[in-house]
């Protein structure tokens, strides 16, 4: 099987189906396992008692967020150099996966933040790279829903995502040495003691468990962004009313 | 470059209408603030790049519009002649006519607020290191949302996570300066992203009106 095959609309459409399900039953076996790892079987924190296992959701949101950004650009990348038209669906998919995730990372921040900072928010370095990390996710996607023409604003977002890209270091940095310009002593105050092995290896499970999530949703959101575009096609009807 | 300034010259409002809003958002902070003369001196830097961004921002943001509508983008696009030198000149003018203004008239300003001589040589060069990078960024965002018929707040909202580093980098150099450190690093800084946006930015800008031109 090459891979030109999987790159087809039609291909990918018809043989996904299967594995979509089998997927989602998948993730969420994998999923409640873990939340019960995490919950209940690794231990207790010394400093920040229980409150700290919200971080076996926040930390691989965060680490998404990131990940999903790469990809996405990577996908734009592709369709725009080689114009393969299953990546023009990935890129902008994994836009708003890529956004949800940055506001669970957001939020689940925020609420762990409460207890063991005593606030919601302070403008430490990486809260506000993940902030604005959020509105570029958020600018790809207004951009996306703005054009009537979806071919060519797949086109657009994706140039967007690649410059982003290479911009998303640049603003981590700047934001990094911004923020030890203001606050410097703060920042070591809120540095986190090193993860035991014992909570490490639930938190990689789940980082784990995220990345077959995040696979999981991005097929069925492939599925539908295919559906989307071949609506109208022939193949399409003869298969569904098959 | 004549002719694109000969446009900018004919209508000399254009020079005056992104001054004029620059003293008219200057003004309405005291306004707002109350005339608390540590306070606004405190964050009359800030204040002052606020207004230039968004200065920036209202002349970019149509900026292909015109010359898209009579179809001379196409028709550049189409030409033999190399677009990217026509593209950096249009940035280039486009800066003369938006953001110099500003720069010269920074003086003035600082009699108004009081702001020290040092600091106030420190804002014109960030502002004169600065805002070229801010105009090619906002033009960039402009030839992104050529393909849509109405784009008025959509390109602000694509284009200001881009301006966070200029931004950090200059409020921090001012700041620097207020408080007697040195503040070479951050100009350096500023320099560097200037010498890798402008350079690469009419290729960029070339790649993105033709993704916007041919649908």
């Amino acid at each position: 099987m090459n891979i030109s095959k999987i790159a087809n609309l039609k291909f990918f459409y018809i043989n996904t189906k299967k594995i979509s399900f089998f997927l989602s039953i998948v993730t969420l076996f994998l999923f409640s396992f873990g939340i019960y790892w995490g919950l209940f079987v690794a231990p207790a924190d010394y400093l920040q008692g229980e409150s700290y296992r919200i971080m076996y959701v926040h930390v691989p949101a965060a680490w998404l967020s990131l990940q999903v950004y790469i990809i996405m650009a990577i996908a734009g990348f592709i369709a725009l150099i080689w114009k393969v038209k299953i990546m023009e669906i990935v890129s902008i998919q994994c836009a708003s996966i890529g956004a949800y995730f940055t506001l669970i990372a957001l939020v689940t921040g925020m609420i762990w933040g409460k207890p063991t900072w005593g606030t919601y928010w302070v403008w430490d370095a990486r809260l506000t790279s993940e902030l604005i990390l959020l509105f570029l996710y958020i600018g790809i996607l207004v951009l996306y829903s703005a054009f009537n023409d979806k071919r060519q604003a797949v086109k657009i977002t994706s140039l967007l995502a690649i410059i982003g890209l290479i911009n998303i270091p640049i603003i981590h940095y700047s934001v990094e040495w911004w923020n030890t310009l203001h606050q410097g002593p703060t920042v070591t105050k809120f540095e986190r003691p090193s993860v035991h092995i014992t909570m490490l290896i639930p938190l990689l499970y789940m980082l784990f468990v995220f990345n077959i999530y995040f696979l999981t949703v991005l097929i069925k959101r492939i599925r539908f962004g295919i559906f989307q575009r071949e609506k109208n096609s022939k193949w399409m009807e003869d298969y569904l009313n098959d | 470059m004549h002719k694109e300034l000969q446009v900018y010259f004919r209508n000399l409002n254009n020079i005056f209408l992104p001054l004029i809003f620059f003293f008219l958002i200057i003004s309405i902070f005291p306004l707002v603030l109350g005339p608390d003369k540590l306070l606004l001196n405190k964050i009359i830097p800030g204040v002052i790049w606020i207004t230039a961004i968004l200065t920036t921002l209202l002349s970019s943001n149509n900026f292909f519009r015109d010359d898209f509508n009579n179809g001379i983008i196409e028709t550049y696009l189409t030409s033999e002649k190399s677009i990217e030198l026509v593209l950096f000149l249009k940035i280039v003018s486009c800066w003369i006519f938006t953001c110099l203004p500003i720069i010269v008239f920074i003086p003035l300003v600082s009699i108004l607020f009081e702001i020290p001589f040092k600091n106030s040589i420190t804002i014109l060069f960030t502002l004169l290191i600065g805002t070229p990078i801010l105009i090619s960024i906002g033009i960039f965002g402009s030839a992104l949302t050529l393909g849509l018929s109405k784009n008025n707040i959509l390109t602000p909202i694509i284009i200001i996570p881009f301006y966070i580093p200029v931004l950090i980098f200059s409020a921090s150099a001012i700041e620097s300066v207020s408080s007697g450190l040195p503040y070479d690093l951050q100009i350096y800084v500023l320099l560097a992203i200037l010498i890798f946006v402008v350079p690469i930015m009419p290729y960029l800008l070339k790649y993105t009106l033709e993704l916007s031109v041919n649908n």
